[in-house]
Formats: structure tokens, sequence, C-alpha cells
């Protein structure tokens, strides 16, 4: 893992679905290093954002940037390895925890594993464990592994900890505290105030579709819809 | 009886069968099971249908250019049933009739250009029903199956997308998954053939005065051609499926289930 960062721009972007505005005219800058709270109420357009970033949702309009180049020049698997994504629910497949880290590569060294499991928090020891029986705060982290065997300049992640205990979260919190410390572009949707406040040091607060404010957490807890959470 | 149920003493044959579904008739009312209205319509509708059929089968035998009319209404038919079973999938019909024709309408022209049969109705028709019935059915539950894996896994399904692999590849889980429940069908029927009982082709010869010997070749070759045009229209209708929700930048773009 070279931890080597990467600034996200996005630029203008609109997002429909059908024919329902999602997002409108979004700009926000990611910087290498940083963790970045991306946060609002429900429905805000949080999640559909951060599909935008690595192309699983197309915007209508804008454009977004990876280190200045525009990600539809961009082969979608090559950037999807440079942009990890983290979803709300873990989901393993079939195959124990060395299926799941290798899946899709062609030949990748035990080395490798062992190391993106021991930055994940979990031993070597993970590699030979079956899916089936780790923890839901275990699985999150097989899955924040599985990224970066990929050796991912940022990770996006949607609502990480949602699905997890306070223990599991603290780690999650800390695991993504100290990859934003090695240098990567940590990019984390969060729909709880408090949370971004632990763990990023800027945030972009959306509601219904677009920008309210982007900068410090307090910056924008000073704008939440509704007074401060 | 050898022989009695191909000529016009066979409805001889025919009223004597009849008469056992007289005696389960009796019965029924006897105990009062209330199956005579059943076994009554049910009677009547055989009679009448096989007779429709043998009427209409009979005037295409004499006329051979009906021969192609009658299979492209079945293929219509099978079309139009299987494109129901695909709803929510973006021109489902068309892409019924590309599967259905990928395994079945190929399978003729090999068998027929082959030789394997005379190019005469009485084969054509039967062997195109055959063939168009089973690859129907593949690809309804082929179709049908990938549609709704999709619909259940999108998480799962975009979990391995976001890893950087072609969606090709991020589908084909769900493609296998599709293709295997389709063909066990006839999977198992080849595999278990002549041990759990004797088919159709088989039996019929038989009935008909064929050797033994003659009758399992007629059979291999039946069975043959069916497992090969019903895995043929069951894997192109689940990649053709799988294709329609693909998007561009290797993305899904689920199907709508009304």
């Amino acid at each position: 893992m070279s931890a080597a960062g990467t600034t996200i721009e996005i630029e203008d972007l609109s997002l429909d679905r059908g024919r329902r505005p999602v997002l409108r005219d979004i700009s926000a800058r990611f910087s290498e290093g940083v963790v970045t709270a991306i946060v609002g109420p429900s429905g805000a357009g949080k999640t559909s954002l951060l599909r935008c970033i690595n192309r699983l949702e197309e915007p209508l309009e804008g454009r977004v940037l990876l280190d200045g180049t525009d990600i539809r020049e961009l082969d979608p698997t090559e950037l999807r390895k440079r942009v990890g994504m983290i979803f709300q629910t873990p989901v393993l497949f079939e195959g124990g925890v060395r299926a799941n880290l290798s899946y899709g590569l062609e030949a990748v060294d035990d080395s490798v594993l062992e190391r993106a499991l021991e930055v994940a928090g979990l031993g070597a020891s993970f590699l030979e464990r079956g899916s089936t029986a780790l923890s839901v705060g275990q699985a999150q982290r097989v899955c924040i592994a599985r990224a970066l065997v990929r050796d991912p300049e940022a990770l996006i992640l949607d609502e990480p900890t949602s699905a997890l205990d306070m223990k599991a979260t603290k780690r999650i919190e800390e695991l993504l505290g100290a990859l934003a410390q090695s240098g990567l572009t940590i990019i984390v949707v969060t729909h709880d105030l408090d949370q971004a406040r632990r763990i990023a040091s800027k945030g972009v607060l959306l509601d219904e579709g677009r920008v309210v404010t982007t900068g410090t957490l307090e910056e924008v807890a000073a704008e939440w819809p509704g007074g401060v959470a | 009886m050898s022989g009695d149920a191909l000529t016009d003493s066979g409805l001889v044959g025919v009223a004597i069968s009849l008469a056992l579904v007289g005696v389960a008739f009796l019965i029924s009312m006897r105990f009062r099971l209330s199956l005579e209205k059943d076994l009554a319509v049910a009677t009547a509708r055989a009679v009448v249908q096989l007779s429709v059929v043998a009427l209409a089968i009979t005037f295409v035998f004499e006329h051979e250019l009906l021969s192609a009319v009658v299979i492209l209404v079945m293929l219509g038919a099978a079309a139009w049933t299987a494109g129901a079973r695909l709803e929510g999938i973006p021109r489902g019909p068309q892409l019924a009739i590309f599967a259905i024709s990928s395994g079945a309408i190929v399978a003729l022209v090999v068998l027929f250009g082959a030789g394997v049969f005379d190019l005469e109705p009485r084969f054509l028709i039967p062997i195109a029903g055959m063939l168009i019935g089973n690859c129907m059915t593949a690809v309804s539950v082929a179709g049908a199956r990938v549609r709704d894996e999709l619909n259940d896994k999108t998480l799962e399904v975009e979990a391995r997308l976001a890893l950087g692999v072609r969606a090709r590849e991020a589908l084909n889980p769900y493609i296998r998954k599709a293709t295997t429940t389709a063909l066990i069908p006839v999977i198992d029927t080849t595999k278990t053939v002549g041990i759990i009982a004797l088919p159709g082709a088989f039996t019929g010869m038989l009935i008909a005065g064929a050797t033994p010997a003659q009758a399992a070749r007629v059979q291999l070759i039946v069975l043959f051609m069916l497992f090969g045009a019903v895995a043929i229209s069951g894997m192109t209708a689940a990649l053709t499926v799988t294709r329609m929700f693909v998007g561009p930048g290797e993305r899904i773009v689920l199907p709508q289930v009304k």
C-alpha cells in the first residue's frame, strides 16, 4: 500500500433519478490526507453524491475530477480501484476472507493480503477465516481491507458504522483517522454530526440536494437545518 | 393388440380405455367424491382437442408449405408467453424470440439440414413443437431468475463493481445461478433417462412396433437435441437479459418490476 492520496473535485454536479432532481449544482473539494464528512439529514443526497464519485451513478451535468482528470476519461475499473468504496452494510461474497480480499485480482501475494488485514485492525490469522463466523464489525473491517488490497488513493464510505455497536464504531473511526494520516483521501457520509466532529476535519453540509455550506465542522454545525444537532 | 391402436379398429381400444374412466366415474359417484364433473370435462376436452389437432395436422401434412406458418405461429406464441414472464425487462418479447430461436431454430436447421430427419411435415412439426416448447420454458426461467437476482442482490452486485471488476465478471455468479436453474430439468431428465421412466419417444416407438434398438436411437436424438437447444436458449436468455441492465461506465441499471 503506497498510501498516496489524491485530490477529488466536484464541479457543478447535478443528478436526476427519473425526472426527480436528486442533486443540484454541487461543487466541493476533497484533499489528500484529510477526512471530510458529507453530512445532512436523510434524503439530502449524501449517498447519491458519493456514488457519483466512483461512477455507480452518472450525473446529469457537471463533472468529477480525480487529480485534475475527468473520471469519465478513466477506465471505470481503474477508477474504482483508485477510489475504494465501503457500503453501509458490509457485503462479503462466497468463500472465506482470502477469497474476498483477492476477489477480481489475478495474482496477489499473501503478504499483501496480510498487510491489508493488519492495517484494517485484524490479525493476519484472519486470512484463513470463513466469512460467516465474523461479527458485523469484523466484516466491515474485512471490506476495508479488501479495498486497501487494491492500493487505493481514496476511500469513500457510506455510513460505514451505522450497523455497528459502539465499540466497533470507535475502532472504525480510529482506523479512518490512521488511514488519512498515512495520506489517503477519506470521504465519509454520515447523518450523525457528532460522529463527523469526532472523525473529520472538514465537512460538506447537504440539504435537499444542494450544498448548504462547506468548511470546518463548527461552520457546518452552525448551518445544520433546525439548529445544532 | 399389436398394431390395432394404429388402425380404425383402434377405436375399440379407445372405447375400452374410456370404459376405465367410466369405472372411475362410478366409484366417484358411489363414494360421493365429487370428481364426476372433472372427469367428464377432462375426457370431453381430450377428445375434442386431440380430434381438432389431428384434423389440423392432417391438413398441414397435405399442404407442406403450411408447416412454416405453423412453426412461426408456435414461435410467436412461445415468445408471447415467455415475454410475459420477463416483465420489467426492456424489449422482453423480442429478447424471448431471439433466445428461443437461438436454441430451437438453430437445432431445427442443423437436424433437418444434416438429414437426421426427413424434411417432411410429419417430422418437422412435432420436433419443432418439442424444441420451441422446451426452449420457451428455459428462456422464461433463466431470464426471470436473472432479473430477480439483480433486484434482490443489488448491493452485492454494486459491492463487486466497486472493487474494480468489469460488469460482466460482477454479474457472472447470477448468470450461472439462473442458467443452472433453467437447465436442471433437462439435465436431470437426461441423467435418469430409462431409469426412472421410459421417455415419450421411446415408449411411443415401441408401441408403434419399432425395435427397442430403433426406439433408443430416436430417443437419444430427441434427448440430445433438446439438451443442446435448451442449454443454448437458457444461456442466451441469461446473457442477453443481463446485458440489458449494464449501463455505460460498467454499472448496473436495475430492472423495474411493476
